[in-house]
């Protein structure tokens, strides 16, 4: 509803800084670089989209404006009336009005240079053109300075109005200046309404909300209403005019009766008949406020008698005081009576009633036969109200003997048992017993059945279960038993000796392998044979390997001269050297020429293999200094 | 106070020790140590779990049907207390406990017994497959059949004279 909204109206920006925004706006979110040697489609496109991106946003800014603000005739009269006593309905439309044009204008312009772009034929045609459309849009704006600033004072204005509902239900309070609603709302309420002597200290209308009946209800502080007609009234009492015109709530007409508000009790009657119109179908109440100061039956006679006059035609009129709170409650519960019993009549006068009526039935059982049948109360429940009533307590409670006891005191709950023997109520009890629960084995019959049990175990043991069978193992199974073990061992043992024999590779069979004499003769020896004066068996004999070889004899030299000479050969380091200054000069040639070749690794002369045919710090890296010939 | 059984391994939980785990569907679980608790959250079963009583129990290798273990029950319906009938309990329990463990006892002997002739046979038939191991077949014997050649020989050599 648009109640709500007033809160929610975007602010709206001063036309200078509207134009700030949108142009800064255009330059940020659309593309900045265009150049002359662009396509003229490119460039006119650029320029289009610049106009029609200003164009949009004021578009949308506008016409968020023209959304956000209520329409006076859309919503609830008794705010259209408000606004209007405010801010001047004419003047509002007006001002709408113009931002609408400035809308639609600035649509145009757009409309048309986006038109005329499509005709230019340079960047500078281009750009003269956004200039000019973006120029005039801006102008359009600033013609609205006026209704722009308007609008912003009307939004806050509006956004800080007391969300009045005008359909719930309401107590509106109204009367001269100073005569105490303020400080009844005050009081009735959880409202801090200003309360000061000098009059039209509440200058616009104040809600205030309290609970009745599981209800909520409003309650309106009006400013006050001084008699003067219609015509002459100024806005702050125009407001409180409009909320009685319009709100359907209770009036709450309070009269200062000690007349410390300035006016005597006869222009406060004077004002009350000439709103008299305006509390037409509305619960009415008077209150006669300040009776602190001076009541009712304390007025001269003709005062009274207004009073008298007053009840005679059916309004309401009770003292109240704001400051003692005398009357202030029945005020609240007569005022609020009378509202929803009115409310129901109108509602049960409407056209929407019937529908809700036809559908609700109230079922009332028949009556079978004449016999009267009142209600019935148990016995206990009247003892026990009668108690209630004559209000001494019966037992004495826990708390009181904690009370009573203070630090002595411990809560025993066993004290309240209820046990077959009484005096037993003070045992410790006893829970566990070596990890049984002796709750579990509790039983009434727990001693039948352990007389049972133990028959059986009687019988049980007589039939010899319990016996415990002798191991009845001769001589003869013990040594097999011993023999076993010692089998298993020394199976474990050749297992393990296995194991640790490295089978890599090839082997030796086993009859190539030499077996030691000792080595026969132990292990046959542990196995039980008699292995003593075995010198003349088999394997103690000597082996053929031990027999020597015989002595080759020296051979006879050579005869023949040819023989004689290659014996006496000089060796061929030294064959054609003449002495040993040749034979030192012949040896460093020799190593010299062989340096070459140790240097570079070679086996010989013949020795050509490259190791590595392509080496990696040459043909790798990038192309730094030095060449590449060799890539 | 009670000692509770923890839902695993059938230990016994005394107050202070242990988990409780508490299922939506209502059913809560105790547990006497963090060795359970894990088991139970890696959803094994105790009934096979070999080293739990359910297990045990389950496989015959522990007493399950006997009167003796019908003394201990949860009872839902608790009695009023009474001084006669509770020292009468603590007198009874005593003996049960007796009865019980010699009973538990006795039947893991006889299981056990079948093992022991098993073994015995095993051991007859180990010394008489490989008694050459340890002892050579003739170990003794040889002086004695030396002998006995000697003998023969000599007998021979008697005859043929």
């Amino acid at each position: 509803m648009a109640l709500y909204n007033f809160k929610k109206i975007m602010v709206v920006p001063t036309a200078k800084d509207f134009i700030d925004l949108t142009l800064s706006k255009t330059q940020r979110k659309t593309p900045t670089v265009v150049h002359k040697h662009y396509q003229i489609h490119r460039i006119r496109h650029f320029y289009m989209r610049k106009v029609k991106f200003t164009q949009q946003n004021y578009h949308d800014r506008l016409s968020q404006i023209l959304t956000d603000f209520p329409k006076l005739d859309d919503i609830h009269p008794f705010y259209a009336d408000l606004m209007n006593v405010l801010y001047d309905k004419d003047h509002y439309k007006l001002a709408l009005g113009q931002i609408n044009i400035a809308k639609n204008l600035i649509d145009n312009v757009a409309k048309d240079y986006v038109r005329l772009m499509k005709y230019g034929d340079s960047l500078y045609r281009c750009k003269q053109l956004k200039r000019a459309a973006l120029g005039r849009m801006c102008t359009i704006l600033k013609r609205q300075k006026q209704s722009l600033e308007y609008l912003e004072q009307v939004r806050q204005h509006l956004s800080r109005l007391p969300t009045i509902d005008p359909n719930t239900r309401t107590l509106l309070l109204c009367g001269y200046p100073n005569v105490g609603k303020s400080s009844f709302i005050n009081k009735v309420t959880r409202a801090d309404v200003e309360v000061q002597p000098y009059a039209f200290t509440t200058k616009s209308l104040f809600v205030g909300h309290m609970d009745y009946k599981y209800l909520r209800w409003q309650v309106v502080d009006t400013p006050g209403i001084l008699d003067h007609p219609l015509e002459e009234r100024n806005t702050i009492e125009m407001q409180a005019i409009t909320a009685l015109a319009h709100l359907r709530s209770a009036v709450l007409y309070v009269m200062d009766v000690s007349e410390q508000c300035g006016h005597t009790l006869s222009q406060q009657l004077e004002l009350f008949n000439n709103i008299r119109p305006l509390f037409a179908n509305k619960p009415l109440i008077v209150m006669a406020n300040k009776c602190d100061v001076r009541k009712i039956s304390e007025l001269s006679e003709e005062n009274q008698k207004v009073f008298a006059d007053l009840t005679a035609e059916g309004v309401t009129v009770i003292e109240t005081s704001a400051l003692t709170d005398e009357g202030v409650m029945q005020v609240k519960t007569e005022a609020c009576d009378r509202l929803l019993t009115h409310r129901v009549d109108t509602k049960m006068k409407s056209k929407k009633v019937h529908d809700v009526l036809n559908r609700l039935h109230l079922a009332v059982p028949a009556k079978r036969d004449q016999k009267e049948r009142p209600p019935f109360i148990p016995e206990g429940a009247l003892i026990r109200r009668k108690a209630m009533e004559t209000d001494t307590p019966k037992r004495k409670l826990e708390r009181d003997l904690e009370v009573e006891l203070g630090e002595d005191y411990t809560l025993d709950l066993q004290k309240y048992w209820d046990l077959m023997n009484p005096e037993e109520k003070e045992d410790k009890i006893p829970e566990i017993w070596e990890g049984h629960n002796i709750a579990d084995y509790v039983d009434p019959e727990i001693m039948k059945r352990l007389e049972e049990l133990e028959q059986e175990e009687e019988l049980r043991e007589k039939a010899g279960e319990y016996d415990s069978e002798e191991e009845s193992e001769d001589e003869e199974m013990k040594e097999i038993r011993q023999l076993a073990s010692q089998i298993r061992e020394k199976r474990k043992l050749k297992i393990l000796a296995s194991k640790e024999k490295d089978k890599q590779g090839p082997r030796i069979p086993r009859t190539a392998k030499k077996v030691e004499r000792a080595t026969l003769e132990k292990e046959m020896g542990d196995l039980g044979l008699d292995m003593t004066d075995k010198d003349d068996s088999h394997y103690a004999q000597r082996s053929r390997s031990l027999v020597r070889k015989r002595k080759r004899e020296v051979s006879a030299p050579p005869t023949s001269r040819t023989r004689s000479q290659s014996a006496s050969r000089p060796p061929r380091d030294q064959s054609g050297v003449r002495d040993a200054k040749m034979l030192k000069k012949v040896k460093t040639m020799m190593k010299s020429s062989q340096k070459d070749m140790n240097r570079q690794g070679r086996k010989g002369e013949s020795d050509r293999h490259v190791f590595d045919l392509k080496p990696k710090h040459l043909l790798s890296g990038k192309r730094k200094s030095g060449t590449t010939s060799r890539r | 106070m009670r000692i509770e059984k923890c839902y695993f391994c059938s230990a016994p939980v005394y107050p202070g020790h242990g988990m409780m785990f508490v299922r939506n569907d209502c059913k809560s679980f105790r547990f006497c140590r963090s060795k359970c608790h894990r088991n139970f959250k890696k959803k094994r079963n105790p009934r096979k779990t070999r080293w739990t009583k359910a297990f045990r129990k389950s496989a015959g290798k522990e007493l399950t049907l006997d009167n003796a273990l019908e003394f201990e029950k949860r009872r839902n319906i608790p009695v009023k207390y009474n001084r006669e009938l509770w020292s009468k309990t603590m007198v009874a329990m005593k003996k049960v406990e007796v009865i019980k463990t010699k009973r538990q006892a006795r039947f893991i002997i006889n299981r056990l017994k079948k093992g022991k002739e098993l073994e015995k046979a095993a051991d007859i038939s180990e010394v008489k497959k490989n008694i050459h191991l340890i002892k050579a077949p003739h170990a003794g014997q040889a002086k004695q059949l030396e002998d006995k050649m000697v003998q023969k020989l000599a007998e021979d050599v008697h005859m043929d004279e």
